[in-house]
């Protein structure tokens, strides 16, 4: 009994082109989410351990809020919702590199913030008997120390915050997820188009980590 | 040098040092010997305020350490420090190690620090290690290169926070070798620390103290021989 089920390689050659286009826009959504994540979330990570409460409060709001929400919900609130409140509509693509940016952050924070208190209060004491400032210590004597540990947990949330902008489907952001989809609507050959798009998907999670593992070997002393 | 008023610390509720009152003159070697938890390493963390002093006053060379209007980084340049555990930047080279506060502190330039790094490396015994990272290094190497950081600011006074008890027997002679060396220099040197032999050797007084206080201060040949208190004694026929 036969499911009249026929594997056609040919349907995947013919989607690259087109699924290609949808790759550029995840990676390109993917660098500048995070990169807006990283400045987000080393400023609050930092918020979180600094020695006035009301910023220390401020950072753990954000952090506790994004956390505590799924991400779906973010990005339909910054597309769907924002553009009420502030009276002009947002182009997907920023909404989506913002929701990404505003949800890696939070995780980012934490990051930054678990690494920094992982490095002895001697070095910060060390730092401060030579006459550095507060912030010179954390610039030159914590930070750097605290990169390296950073490594492999940002490695860890590059590659979730990539699969993350599989939802942005939900916007009509048209990254790969999204052009799947489209193809699918066109030729209705799931099983080859999604398999596609999961390999696609798989590659680029791969390349990030081992970016990330030549990166970790370089910094090894 | 160092002046201290009537000087009292609390952790909480628990009062570890009480009314310490204590002068070092430039050029002296001061020594503090006391029990653990005697409040020794409190007392000289308060003298570059790694602790913040609960009342009473700390006066080092001739600025109020309390002070809110005096800038705390210029008395720890003045005030160097040497830990137990050493606290070297691992991600620095012993001569950055030692160079980073002449460039970022002094505001010196790169040459001109690094001359002053190899120069106090040399005189630590390390001036082949310059580009050797701390891992690379023994307990006795990194406790000299972190003498050398402290020295490479300049300081008017160094204060030793148990400066061997980190170290193996076999490497506590070269660190306090080199602190000697200091001493007959002329350093001004507050040690804290349990080596007699150093304390007799270079130390113009020595310190007891116990449970917050200072029980009794003299010329090291006095306290080691003829200690007047019971406390003193009973410390001393332990450690001795």
């Amino acid at each position: 009994m036969g499911t009249g089920f026929e594997f056609k390689f040919s349907v995947i050659w013919e989607s690259i082109p087109i699924l290609l286009t949808g790759v550029k826009l995840t990676i390109f959504i993917t660098a500048f989410g995070l990169l807006m994540g990283f400045l987000l979330g080393t400023t609050t990570g930092l918020m979180k351990i600094s020695r006035n409460p009301l910023i220390r409060r401020l950072g753990g709001f954000y952090i506790e809020s994004v956390r505590g929400t799924p991400l779906m919900v973010q990005v339909m609130f910054i597309y769907f919702g924002l553009p009420l409140a502030i009276g002009t509509r947002i182009p997907p693509i920023v909404a989506g590199i913002t929701a990404i940016g505003i949800n890696s952050g939070a995780y980012i924070a934490e990051i930054v913030r678990g690494t920094f208190q992982s490095i002895e209060r001697g070095q910060t004491e060390a730092g401060r008997s030579i006459g550095l400032t507060h912030f010179q210590t954390l610039y030159y004597v914590i930070w750097p120390q605290a990169f390296k540990r950073m490594i492999p947990p940002l490695g860890n949330q590059f590659i979730i915050s990539l699969k993350d902008t599989s939802l942005l489907v939900v916007v009509g952001v048209g990254e790969l997820t999204r052009t799947g989809q489209e193809i699918i609507a066109a030729n209705f050959r799931a099983f080859e188009v999604w398999l596609a798009v999961a390999v696609m998907y798989f590659i680029m999670t791969m390349s990030i980590a081992k970016v990330l593992n030549i990166i970790e070997r370089r910094l090894e002393i | 040098m160092i002046e201290i008023r009537q000087l009292h610390k609390n952790f909480g509720s628990l009062e570890v040092l009480k009314n310490i009152d204590l002068t070092v003159s430039a050029g002296e070697v001061t020594v503090i010997m006391g029990p653990s938890g005697s409040g020794k390493s409190t007392l000289l963390r308060c003298i570059n305020r790694l602790e913040e002093i609960t009342s009473g006053t700390v006066i080092v060379d001739g600025y109020d350490v309390t002070d809110k209007a005096t800038d705390i980084n210029f008395i720890r340049t003045e005030a160097g420090m040497v830990f137990q555990q050493f606290n070297l930047f691992p991600h620095m080279t012993t001569l950055g190690n030692v160079t980073l506060g002449p460039l970022k502190v002094r505001k010196m330039n790169r040459k001109e620090a690094e001359n002053l790094g190899r120069e106090l490396l040399a005189k630590v015994g390390l001036k082949d290690k310059a580009d050797t990272y701390p891992d690379h290094l023994s307990g006795g190497q990194k406790q000299r290169v972190a003498i050398a950081r402290a020295l490479a600011l300049k300081p008017k006074v160094i204060l030793f926070d148990e400066p061997t008890s980190a170290l193996d027997p076999e490497l506590v002679g070269e660190v306090l070798d080199v602190m000697k060396q200091l001493g007959r220099e002329g350093m001004t040197m507050v040690v804290v620390t349990h080596e007699m032999g150093f304390a007799r050797e270079v130390a113009d007084r020595v310190i007891f103290m116990d449970e917050g206080v200072i029980i009794e201060e003299g010329p090291p040949e006095e306290i080691f021989t003829h200690p007047r208190h019971e406390r003193t004694r009973s410390f001393l026929g332990k450690v001795i």
